[in-house]
């Protein structure tokens, strides 16, 4: 056989193979097409191989070079192909799975903003040396009044400032409960002082906490009242407690809520302006320092505040002239609602859920 | 208390700027509330706490402003020329309810011209909110606003007999005020009569019929003090709040009041003409002296933290009024001025010095001692429980404490006590001190459903009010929610929440039979014999009740019990390091057998190899089980800590099981 015709040959047979694997629409077909040219035993690139034997013997290396050559070409140009198919393949696998969907959700719950605002003090507090407690919401006369240097002429007792218990309520053979004790009405807490009291009745000093939970005022309803509403209280009651003391611990409890790193990190600063609470003497409100971004800056009402009143410390069986105190209240709704920018404190208590789900 | 800058400077020189004058007078005890423009005039509304009369006037602002920017403070003295006849021969005053009433005064004018006030009285008057009347009134209103001493003018000729009489009201006594509303008078209301009926109420309002009028021509000036308990009480039972009511519930000078009332009456003289009578009519008791206070310059830095100099502590008390009767180098006394009868106690001067001498002054950064503070025990489990809940998708609601009549009797799980009632609603009708949290939250998903939001999964954490014969109530603290899922998911919760919380603890679930819930679908959950919670579905009746439209399932937890039984800090169990082997059983039973009796029959047979049982399904056929048959399919799991089980052993754990149940409820293996 000439060289020139196995050449031809070999050049012809690269040129349909080529085509073919091009053609192959398909994993079959381009398989079918690699058994025609590439296959072990009958495949046409086999057939021609056997013509490489009839080659003059002097154009031997020359047509086996070439034959290699054409070998690797073909097997190229099917591994190419298949290459291609396999891509497509993807492709078409992507286009079916769209990674767009949404995730599938899980539905998480929402903690009241409210309860998020006092675990937020309470951690901060509780940072600052002040263990929180709670007491009950039933009270009487001693410990929301008495005890408080309120007395009885005081106008806070009056009953429209207050939720007392009503004693008439009962029809015949009901149980009578407990609507008053020693003659002497239950009420509702006005606030949670009750709970110091009851923590310095049954503890010796030092004390250092904060007294949380639910109060009750007969406010009416509006964007600014309700008559349930929470407080938070701190006291501290030690040997050397000054409003120096008192003052500081404010400032650090509102550099910690409000002056965090992230939120630009800015010194927070207190000031007491006098007030009047029959618990403590001096009595001070507190307002805390704001810079806006527009670098304006101003005061905000935090609370009231004040060295415990010497009357309040005898009350509970401590000596007025051994131990100091301060403490301080906030109003919890004031500050969650500024912090969450909600306008009408009714919506703390009207649980739409549209509402709850945006904290 | 609204304060004019023109009538201000009388008294004394005010600081050239406004803003520092409130700036300072904020931060030492009077708050800016706001400033108001009028006229010539400027009006500043300053915040007075209840503690301060003193400052309820003109002369008593202006006092603090001279102690604070160490001015001289100009008070008039007033002499009003006496050429009438003398006062007694003309009328007279009895205290006959002395308890109400420590001090009355009275003078007589006779022979007044009724007129319009001139415009610089008027002009002040109406910076300050008063409306005008007529010159004889506005002098009693301007003398009230100078020094804080409400005053009252009485049309002389219309007092029976010439007479005042102080004393309580007689049941039924009817009166009608200058507003010409007819008020009923409550017995031991103190009221200024004359010979035959009431003229005016002390302290709070004067008498349709004894008013000064255009016709007017000779009258009676009051200055008086009232007991302020006694002005509240009125002025609250009859809605009546004055300006002068206002002032007698915090308390005037009693040394102030003969002062006002000769005031007064040289400003009628002034802008009305007529002669003063000779003499006063002056009733009541003198005063006891007041007490010298002590105060010790150590307890200075004791309480404020600052020291004040020793010198300046003196100066300030002296300047705010109070006479000092003692000094050394340890303590100065001091009498304080009449009208501060709030200062009695060395604590209370420590507040002046601490006020005038500027909070400012306090530093806030004290190197306040550090303390370890802990966690309760309650607050942990509060948080796990909440975890949970919001793990289950709850959002977390917040309801009032009470709720109306009808809510607390529609489900009370925990007492049958009548509910605790407040005196006046909380809000609207609700009065009773609820019960349980389930009526709150099932009204919070009506509201919900109304708005047609979907996915109303709300719990609350509150407490319930449990009367105790003779004692505070109880007050639980309950886990409460209520969900669109069914009774299952809803136990689910409280098998989650008791997990997360006392994982040890094994609840009994029993039936239970509250009207309000599904007959079937409801159970309380026990804890040793204690009832530790409630669920179940709402049924149609429950339903009807709060108008849902859509099912739902309520559960309460008593979560003092779980506090009580909480396990915060568990210790590990040893894991076995052999593989476990697992087994399937189907177990074909009478329709009233409960799994819980299947479960406990096949724990107990098990024995220690059993690690878990599995409830799968429950299957009914009445042509393959039989009629009143159910099948019950779980798994076993079984492991053993010294070995791999082989299936000879399991099989053998099985077959114990199988047995146990065909004897303990008549279970048969199905085929």
């Amino acid at each position: 056989m000439a060289l020139a015709d196995f050449i031809a040959d070999l050049n012809a047979l690269s040129a349909e193979a080529d085509a073919s694997f091009a053609s192959a629409a398909d994993a079959a077909a381009l398989e079918a097409a690699r058994v025609e040219y590439l296959g072990a035993k009958a495949g046409r690139l086999k057939a021609v191989q056997q013509g490489l034997g009839k080659v003059d013997k002097a154009d031997k290396p020359a047509a086996g070079k070439r034959f290699n050559e054409v070998k690797q070409a073909i097997e190229a140009a099917f591994a190419a192909a298949q290459e291609r198919q396999s891509r497509g393949a993807v492709v078409a696998e992507r286009e079916a799975f769209d990674v767009t969907l949404p995730g599938r959700p899980v539905r998480l719950g929402r903690l009241h903003p409210v309860t998020q605002t006092i675990a937020e003090m309470k951690d901060i507090m509780g940072r600052l040396g002040f263990t929180a407690v709670e007491g009950p919401e039933i009270e009487d006369d001693w410990h929301n009044f008495e005890a408080l240097n309120i007395p009885r002429s005081h106008p806070a007792r009056d009953p429209l400032d207050n939720f007392y218990l009503a004693t008439a309520q009962l029809t015949p053979g009901e149980s009578p409960g407990a609507k008053s004790l020693g003659g002497k009405p239950l009420l509702l807490r006005s606030q949670t002082s009750t709970v110091q009291i009851r923590v310095m009745e049954s503890t010796p000093p030092p004390v250092r906490i904060i007294s949380l939970g639910r109060v009750y005022r007969p406010d009416t309803a509006d964007a600014t009242h309700y008559p349930m509403f929470h407080q938070i209280e701190g006291l501290l009651i030690d040997r050397g407690v000054t409003m120096a003391d008192l003052k500081s611990v404010l400032r650090l409890f509102c550099q910690s809520y409000f002056g965090s790193v992230e939120a630009g990190g800015q010194d927070v600063h207190v000031r007491f302006r006098p007030s009047f609470f029959p618990f403590t003497e001096p009595s001070v409100e507190v307002d805390m320092s704001w810079t806006n971004a527009a670098g304006e800056h101003g005061w905000l009402e935090m609370g009231g505040a004040g060295m415990v009143d010497p009357n309040v410390l005898r009350a509970v069986g401590y000596d007025p002239e051994e131990v100091t105190g301060f403490a301080f209240g906030l109003g919890v709704e004031r500050i969650c609602m500024r912090q969450h920018g909600i306008t009408d404190i009714r919506a703390l208590y009207e649980n739409d859920v549209r509402f709850l789900e945006q904290f | 208390m609204i304060v004019s800058l023109d009538w201000l400077a009388e008294y004394v020189a005010l600081p050239k700027s406004l803003d520092e004058l409130t700036e300072r007078l904020t931060l030492t005890g009077l708050n800016l509330e706001g400033v108001q423009q009028a006229g010539d005039d400027t009006g500043v509304d300053l915040e007075v706490t209840s503690n301060r009369p003193d400052c309820l006037g003109h002369v008593g602002v202006a006092r603090e402003i001279a102690v604070l920017w160490q001015k001289e403070l100009k008070v008039p003295a007033p002499q009003p020329k006496a050429q009438g006849k003398p006062v007694d021969s003309l009328a007279s005053v009895t205290i006959d309810a002395p308890e109400l009433c420590p001090r009355y005064t009275a003078r007589v004018i006779k022979g007044v011209k009724i007129g319009p006030s001139p415009a610089w009285l008027a002009n002040r008057l109406r910076t300050l909110g008063i409306a005008v009347i007529n010159n004889v009134v506005d002098a009693t209103n301007y003398v009230m606003m100078e020094c804080g001493q409400p005053l009252h003018a009485f049309d002389f000729a219309k007092l029976k007999g010439g007479k005042i009489i102080v004393r309580e009201s007689r049941p039924g006594e009817k009166f009608t005020a200058i507003n010409h509303q007819e008020y009923e008078l409550s017995a031991g209301t103190c009221v200024i009569a004359d010979a035959e009926r009431a003229v005016a109420l002390a302290g709070v309002m004067g008498g349709a019929d004894s008013e000064v009028s255009a016709g007017t021509v000779d009258l009676l000036i009051e200055s008086a003090d009232f007991e302020c308990m006694s002005v509240r009480a009125t002025a609250r039972a009859l809605n009546l709040h004055s300006p002068s009511s206002y002032r007698f519930e915090r308390g005037v000078d009693p040394e102030g009041i003969d002062w006002a009332s000769r005031r007064c009456c040289e400003l009628i003289l002034e802008l009305a003409g007529g002669e003063l009578a000779e003499g006063v009519l002056d009733e009541g008791s003198e005063r006891p002296a007041r007490p010298e206070i002590k105060l010790r310059f150590e307890q200075l830095p004791r309480v404020l933290g600052i020291d004040v100099p020793p010198q300046e502590v003196r100066k300030i008390l002296t300047d705010l009024g109070c006479e000092e009767t003692h000094e050394c180098g340890h303590c100065v006394k001091a009498i304080p001025p009449s009208w501060r009868a709030d200062l009695t106690r060395e604590i209370d001067l420590i507040e002046e010095v601490a006020r005038i001498y500027g909070y400012e002054q306090i530093p806030e950064d004290a190197g306040v001692k550090m303390a370890a503070s802990t966690r309760t025990r309650s607050d942990r489990v509060l948080e796990r429980v909440r975890g949970v809940m919001f793990a289950a998708g709850f959002y977390e609601a917040m309801t009032l404490s009470a709720v109306e009549s009808a809510w607390c009797e529609a489900f009370r799980p925990w007492t049958s006590a009548a509910p605790l009632a407040a005196s006046t609603p909380v809000l609207r009708r609700a009065d009773r001190l609820r019960q349980s949290l389930v009526p709150s939250l099932l009204a919070a998903r009506r509201h919900n459903e109304k708005l047609s939001n979907p996915n109303i999964e709300l719990f609350e954490v509150a407490k319930v009010y449990l009367p105790e014969a003779g004692e505070l109530p109880r007050e639980r603290r309950v886990l409460s929610a209520t969900t669109g899922r069914g009774f299952l998911d809803a136990k689910g919760i409280i098998e989650s929440v008791v997990a997360a919380v006392a994982p040890a603890a094994r609840i009994a679930i029993e039936a239970a039979e509250f009207p309000l819930l599904d007959p079937a679908r409801q159970a309380v959950a026990k804890l040793g014999d204690q009832l530790l919670g409630v669920v179940g579905e709402l049924g149609d009746s429950g339903r009807d009740r709060f108008e849902l439209r859509s099912p739902a399932a309520v559960l309460e937890l008593d979560l003092e019990l779980l506090i009580e039984a909480a396990e915060l800090r568990t210790t590990v169990a040893p894991l076995s390091p052999y593989p476990p082997v697992a087994r399937d059983l189907n177990i074909v039973v009478d329709e009233a057998v409960r799994w819980s009796a299947v479960e406990e029959t096949a724990r107990v047979a098990g024995g220690e190899l059993v690690e878990a049982i599995s409830y799968e399904e429950t299957y009914r056929d009445e042509k393959r089980l039989g009629a009143g048959k159910k099948s019950l399919l779980f798994g076993v799991q079984l492991r053993s800590a010294n070995g791999t089980l082989t299936n000879e052993e399991a099989d053998a754990v099985r077959d114990r099981i199988v047995a146990a149940l065909a004897k303990s409820v008549g279970g048969a293996l199905r085929a």
